[in-house]
């Protein structure tokens, strides 16, 4: 009997402590080989939110370690705005801090401020074009180095216009915008569309954000730093603004508060069922899957009109900023900036830029010509003519412009509130979101 | 309870070990943040129990707290309904009734994200055809409005839970003794008779089960949620853990959340905890 109660405990007591030790040992050693490799080779951990590109970058990475002998690279890809965020913050709770990671803007940059690295003495920093580096800029610190630029408007099927008689130069400013969009609304029958616009109300980015962002960012000078800095919002172009969701909202296939981004994109821009959407170049792909050869030759953007400022200008940004880690290795750190300004400065990193990851550049330098894809090229276009303002909505009081102006348009295309109430309320939110 | 010797605790050790480290100490931490100005990053003040007062001047969350409520309801009514139905069916003498019990368990298999978009689906394409080929207005614009997405939502849920449900309750159907119903039929019962007087007292436990079961669940819900409406319209039928990740990751005010969520669990613990106690007793009762 007694014989048994000691054999219990010991194997009650081995199991316990295989169980702590097999937990320890996979630690240690992967401990182990993280310190034996750095003494002759350096690793970076990369931490992207850019799922779109991801399989492209994963190559350039392979193709970099095998140049330069001595670096690894290993790449963690996690999609998608606000959930990037997240996975970010627990992935530096957890103690396994990335080399280099994205930060989105100004509020990003406050957030993450001890851990950001100067860059302003890599090559690429001194390249990046004029304005994208506002939004991560400290003092005399360059923190950021911009992905790429990316453009909106509004996205419009060329042989619709061409069915109609709608000729897509003539249209300069919304009244001419108007007249078009009803002439297509008349001839709906004959050209064999739904309705003439999909207006997605229930992405709250596309309204909230995008939407917002044109008829906001003249009353910010187009500057991100300036909204970040903004105590109110004036919405001074809110009328113009009411005009435009008016016009998509009543024109668009309904109900409009649930319709989402892929039923616009894919399934009624793409199949030839609308004749116009607000989008950006980054449908190309979704577009040049469903249908190649609308996707070449038939799609073009318009500009978004501001009614009272300016109607031809194409909303250009940048998206993502990449981060340098400062609390890492220096040699980690100084690894880290020698691939990203190899990424964007070397003569084989702007080819991938161009035709792998099909962007366009954030930098001086780049053949245009090159660029492949014609929204981006019209975008590229629009950018070189100065016809362009500002991304402002990155310096819009943390989750303003997607919870509250968003959802409030929302309330406001379902007939729940008056666009008085809706511009009292959102700036309302605006204010105390930045007293808090 | 009596001493346990030295093994019994060692053997239980693991679990209480991963207990403690999964869910005892996050629990912990996650308390101590929700009184201070914590990020997701750090925290460097200390602001009490500031939190704990805005949350119940937060329209938002109170609309989701009720919204949830409301859900609640009428989810745990309709879903026990379905399920003992349900259940009733198939422990009558029907032969196919193994098959009808796979297929009724069939939807509490699939995951309900992917649930909520198939569901998606039927309510904005099915629905809004159907509706156009029969000229019933009713039918169209589904999940575009607060009422056709609460409802939306109950559909869902009673339809993936009811199977569950109804597995606890075909249990003890089955354990009820033949002999007690012969008598009663012998007696001159019929069947409504026999249903209410001796089925339905002796299926009581399993109301406990399954009501326990079916609240909590229905509270917590957040993947359905998520992939049916996205809490859409206009955040009219956002429930608490959708507000409470909102606030947390899309407007990142981390310790806010965490308040919020500290009071939604002591909400959920008092309500499953009565309904348990009231449910407990009416057993012992009978």
């Amino acid at each position: 009997m007694k014989a048994k109660k000691v054999f219990l405990a010991a194997l009650s007591l081995f199991l316990l402590l295989s169980v702590a030790l097999f937990g320890c040992s996979s630690s240690n050693s992967s401990n182990d080989s993280g310190n034996k490799s750095s003494d002759d080779q350096v690793t970076i951990d990369i931490f992207q939110f850019k799922v779109e590109f991801k399989d492209q970058f994963e190559k350039v990475a392979k193709q970099y370690e095998k140049e330069h002998p001595g670096v690894k690279i290993n790449i963690t890809t996690v999609g998608g705005g606000e959930d990037y965020g997240a996975a970010l913050k627990s992935k530096f709770a957890s103690g396994d801090e990335p080399a280099i990671f994205n930060v989105g803007g100004p509020q990003d940059v406050e957030d993450w401020l001890d851990k950001l690295a100067d860059l302003s003495d890599t090559k690429a920093a001194s390249l990046a074009l004029e304005g994208t580096l506002d939004g991560v800029k400290k003092g005399d610190q360059i923190l950021g180095l911009p992905y790429n630029q990316e453009g909106y408007g509004l996205i419009y099927n060329k042989e619709i216009f061409k069915k109609a008689g709608i000729d897509p130069k003539n249209i300069k400013s919304f009244s001419d915008l108007e007249n078009a969009v009803k002439k297509l609304d008349k001839e709906k029958k004959s050209l064999g569309i739904d309705a003439v616009f999909a207006f997605p109300a229930k992405e709250t980015w596309v309204t909230g954000l995008h939407l917002s962002n044109v008829f906001l960012a003249p009353e910010f000078d187009s500057n991100v730093v300036n909204a970040f800095n903004a105590k109110t919002v004036e919405f001074k172009y809110g009328d113009a603004m009411k005009k435009f969701i008016d016009l998509q909202n009543k024109y668009s296939v309904q109900p409009t508060v649930s319709l989402d981004y892929s039923q616009q994109v894919e399934e009624l821009f793409s199949t030839g069922r609308v004749a116009i959407i607000q989008q950006g170049n980054w449908v190309y792909n979704s577009i040049a899957d469903i249908d190649p050869e609308l996707a070449e030759k038939n799609i073009g953007i318009l500009p978004i009109p501001i009614e009272g400022y300016k109607e031809d200008v194409i909303p250009v940004g940048v998206p993502m900023y990449w981060a340098v880690n400062k609390n890492k290795d220096e040699k980690v750190v100084k690894e880290s900036k020698k691939f990203l300004d190899w990424l964007y400065t070397s003569d084989e990193g702007k080819e991938i830029i161009l035709n792998e990851f099909k962007f366009i550049p954030a930098y001086d330098g780049y053949d245009s010509s090159e660029i492949s894809d014609p929204l981006s090229k019209e975008i590229y276009d629009y950018a070189q003519q100065g016809k362009t303002i500002g991304w402002v909505f990155m310096g819009y009081p943390t989750g303003w412009g997607m919870e509250k102006l968003g959802v409030n348009i929302q309330k406001y295309v379902s007939g729940k509130m008056k666009w008085d109430e809706l511009i009292a309320n959102s700036k309302k939110e605006w204010e105390e979101a930045r007293n808090k | 309870m009596r001493k346990q010797p030295l093994w019994y605790w060692l053997f239980l050790a693991p679990v209480l070990i991963a207990l403690t480290v999964v869910v005892i100490i996050p629990f912990i931490f996650g308390l101590y943040y929700s009184f201070t100005n914590w990020n997701g990053i750090q925290s460097t003040e200390f602001v009490g129990f500031k939190h704990y007062i805005n949350v119940f001047q937060d329209k938002e969350f109170l609309h989701s707290l009720w919204f949830t409520t409301k859900f609640s309801i009428a989810s745990v009514l309709f879903i026990n309904l379905f399920g003992l139905t349900l259940a009733l069916i198939v422990t009558q003498k029907i032969k196919t009734y193994k098959i009808l019990r796979t297929i009724f368990f069939m939807p509490n298999l699939i995951g309900g994200l992917i649930l909520g978009f198939i569901w998606q689906f039927i309510f904005i394409k099915v629905f809004a055809n159907v509706g156009n080929y029969l000229h019933i207005e009713s039918l169209k614009g589904w999940l575009s409005t607060p009422e056709t997405g609460f409802w939306g939502l109950v559909i869902l849920m009673s339809w993936q839970m009811a199977g569950y449900i109804m597995v606890i309750y075909i249990a003890y159907l089955e354990s009820i003794p033949q002999e007690l119903l012969e008598a009663a039929e012998i007696d001159g019962a019929n069947r409504f008779q026999r249903f209410r007087h001796i089925t339905f007292p002796l299926v009581a436990p399993a109301f406990t089960v399954s009501l326990f079961l079916t609240l909590s669940n229905s509270f917590k819900l957040y993947d359905q949620n998520l992939s049916l409406t996205g809490g859409g319209p206009y955040n009219s039928t956002q429930m608490i853990a959708m507000e409470i990740f909102k606030t947390a990751f899309s407007e990142n005010q981390m310790a806010y959340a965490q308040s919020k969520a500290v009071i939604f669990f002591v909400i959920v613990a008092v309500i499953s905890l009565t309904q348990v106690y009231f449910n407990k007793k009416r057993e012992v009762e009978m």
